[in-house]
């Protein structure tokens, strides 16, 4: 590796060639007023930079754009995660449909019998009901379950008072 | 035979110009924008000419030498002293030609029509193309663009070492600093691209 003892002298003569790759003349005249304009610009940039610029929302995105350019295997990789993430959720939402058709069922087969001196139509109707429309006729057992009284009968619901005007005010 | 000059070395810091320009660098670490001026106009020529002779390619050259500039500014308070200042310019340059060059894999520019007029004069290039090599009828730009292309062949560390110690005259010394290796390493660096070269261009090289 001695460069005395090494024969690269027509080599070296032949990379001084490049000496002469000179830009034309004039060239470097502007270059570093460029520089100076440039510094001069991002020195007023900056003092121009209020504190909310510094939270730019944008840079996180374009930082996040960049990761998926620089390695686009993960992309494919990102959008499996979100079908993947709608999938699971999709499932995740019929099983919770599921669970509460069970638990409405099991509360009408809880629900006390009809009792036993109701009519055999009545009955026979009721029985071939699908439990689901038992379902939907059970879902306010408050409403549907209490006899409704009439409007005029005040004393018999406290829920309903009977409006009426004073007069001379 | 022919007798080839010795390549121009960089200034030395201990030099008196060298003490005007400690004097330089503190103004513009203290933001005075004309000193940082006068820094650019010093070394904007052989910043550039490292950087084209490693990319090839004038405009890339431009963009980059201005980013190194401005780099080095942005970093001038980091700059502790212990280099030389031309040193640390030119280990921001080298290293941003580096990325550059990652990215720019495959992407070869050569500019063939830059040839300085001059060196058709060049004692040491007419005998290269005309006694030397056993292509007499190869002309200049022939001859350029396989030299750029041979030089693009090698990788960014070997290209680096050839450019900086071979074309622009660095010393071994300061190119470790600038590379931040030793300086086993720029020789042994420099020892294999010559020989890669001399294998790329050997139509044009006498044995």
């Amino acid at each position: 590796m001695n460069e005395s003892n090494d024969n690269f002298g027509e080599l070296k003569r032949l990379l001084k060639l490049k000496q002469h790759e000179v830009p034309p003349p004039g060239y470097f005249n502007n270059f570093s007023g460029g520089v100076i304009s440039r510094l001069r610009n991002g020195e007023a940039s900056r003092s121009q930079t209020t504190a909310l610029d510094r939270f730019d929302s944008k840079s996180w995105l374009v930082n996040w754009l960049q990761v998926f350019q620089a390695r686009p295997g993960l992309i494919g990789g990102f959008a499996t995660a979100l079908c993947l993430l709608l999938v699971a959720g999709v499932v995740l939402v019929d099983n919770q449909d599921g669970a509460s058709v069970t638990a409405g069922t099991s509360s009408f087969a809880d629900a006390p019998a009809v009792p036993a001196d109701a009519s055999a139509a009545m009955a026979s109707s009721v029985s071939l009901l699908p439990p689901t429309e038992g379902i939907a006729m059970s879902t306010n057992p408050v409403t549907s379950l209490q006899p409704v009284a009439t409007l005029f009968n005040s004393q018999q619901n406290p829920l309903f008072q009977q409006a009426g005007f004073v007069s001379g005010q | 035979m022919l007798t080839m000059s010795e390549p121009a070395t960089i200034p030395d810091p201990n030099a008196p110009a060298s003490v005007l320009e400690g004097d330089l660098v503190r103004r513009a670490r203290r933001g005075d924008l004309q000193a940082y001026d006068e820094l650019i106009k010093r070394y904007q020529e052989r910043i550039y000419a490292t950087i084209y002779h490693m990319t090839s390619n004038h405009e890339d050259a431009n963009d980059l030498a201005q980013e190194s500039f401005i780099k080095a500014y942005s970093a001038l308070k980091s700059f502790k002293g212990g280099s030389s200042f031309y040193t640390w310019l030119y280990r921001i340059a080298v290293n941003k030609t580096i990325n550059f060059l990652k990215q720019r894999r495959n992407k070869h520019h050569l500019s063939l029509d830059d040839l300085d007029f001059n060196a058709e004069h060049d004692p040491d290039l007419v005998a290269l193309i005309s006694d030397k090599t056993p292509q007499r009828a190869a002309n200049l730009n022939e001859l350029q663009k396989k030299l750029n292309e041979a030089l693009l062949k090698l990788s960014e560390p070997h290209r680096m070492v050839v450019v900086l110690h071979d074309i622009q005259g660095v010393s071994h010394e300061e190119i470790a600093e600038i590379a931040g290796c030793n300086i086993g390493t720029v020789r042994s660096r420099l020892f294999y691209a010559r020989q890669q070269l001399q294998g790329f261009l050997a139509d044009y090289i006498k044995a």
